[in-house]
């Protein structure tokens, strides 16, 4: 099974990305080639997993690529409505549980917080990884 | 117990290989097993072995080749990789999961395969994996 990735443009700044199908070897850069263009124009990009049957660990990379260089501009990430099997590979890997949300509604408090936080200047760029 | 299903084969080293061919041997796994979960985690287990073997063992060199050797039965799967390369360090691994290792992108799939197989034993010195997983009575 492959990969289909739509993209669209919530409100100003906010991206919401829906891939479809499986993240994995095979299909991780497809997902990291189609946000790269929004990654400029984006302070939150959400991505609604819930269509993706199965992610391997190529796949969770892609994801926190994509976390870091949304990070570097002062931008987050939030992942919302995994399907079981996909939650547990992230909860075995202990990563970006913060940014990991059962639906967008519950996101979007936290989302909220983030975007007042840019506006007042309390979020910035972080420092790069060294 | 004879093995259900076995499999003896020599891959190429080509990424875009390892999907149709899990996907092969998934479909008859899935029959020997109910349990959807253990399915997924011998899926996802392959993937990683198999991309492990090609990028970091052959340095995705096409020339190179896999060797993949699957035994099941309704009561366990063997999983044997093989690549050409010349090992690694299976023992000097970061936990990905404690400290700063937990903001780096990579460098997770040995842990995974460790985390969800009863059995993951790296031999000719990290060239070669074997891995086991009982499957639940049912």
């Amino acid at each position: 099974m492959g990969l289909e990735i739509a993209i669209k443009e919530s409100k100003p700044s906010v991206f919401v990305v829906t891939p479809k199908g499986e993240l994995n070897t095979d299909t991780y850069r497809m997902l990291e080639d189609s946000v790269k263009e929004v990654i400029s124009k984006a302070r939150v990009l959400v991505i609604e997993m819930g269509r993706i049957s199965y992610i391997s660990s190529m796949g969770m990379s892609a994801i926190f690529r994509i976390k870091i260089a949304l990070e570097d501009r002062g931008g987050t990430i939030a992942l919302v409505n995994m399907q079981p099997q996909v939650q547990q590979v992230f909860e075995t890997m202990k990563i970006l549980s913060p940014q990991v949300f059962a639906s967008l509604e519950e996101a979007d408090d936290y989302l909220d917080k983030f975007l007042d936080g840019v506006q007042t200047g309390k979020i910035k760029p972080r420092e790069p990884l060294t | 117990m004879k093995p259900v299903f076995t499999l003896d084969q020599k891959l190429p080293t080509d990424l875009k290989k390892i999907s149709p061919f899990i996907d092969r041997v998934c479909r008859e796994i899935f029959e020997l097993t109910a349990d959807k979960k253990q399915a997924y985690n011998i899926k996802l287990v392959l993937e990683e072995a198999l991309t492990n073997a090609m990028r970091h063992g052959n340095k995705l060199k096409l020339s190179a080749k896999v060797k993949v050797l699957i035994t099941a039965d309704r009561a366990r799967i063997t999983a044997d990789i093989h690549d050409q390369g010349s090992g690694f360090d299976f023992n000097g691994l970061a936990d990905p999961t404690q400290g700063a290792n937990t903001q780096r992108p990579s460098g997770r799939g040995v842990f995974l395969m460790r985390k969800l197989m009863d059995s993951v034993e790296f031999y000719d010195n990290g060239s070669g994996v074997r891995m086991t997983k009982k499957f639940p009575a049912g």
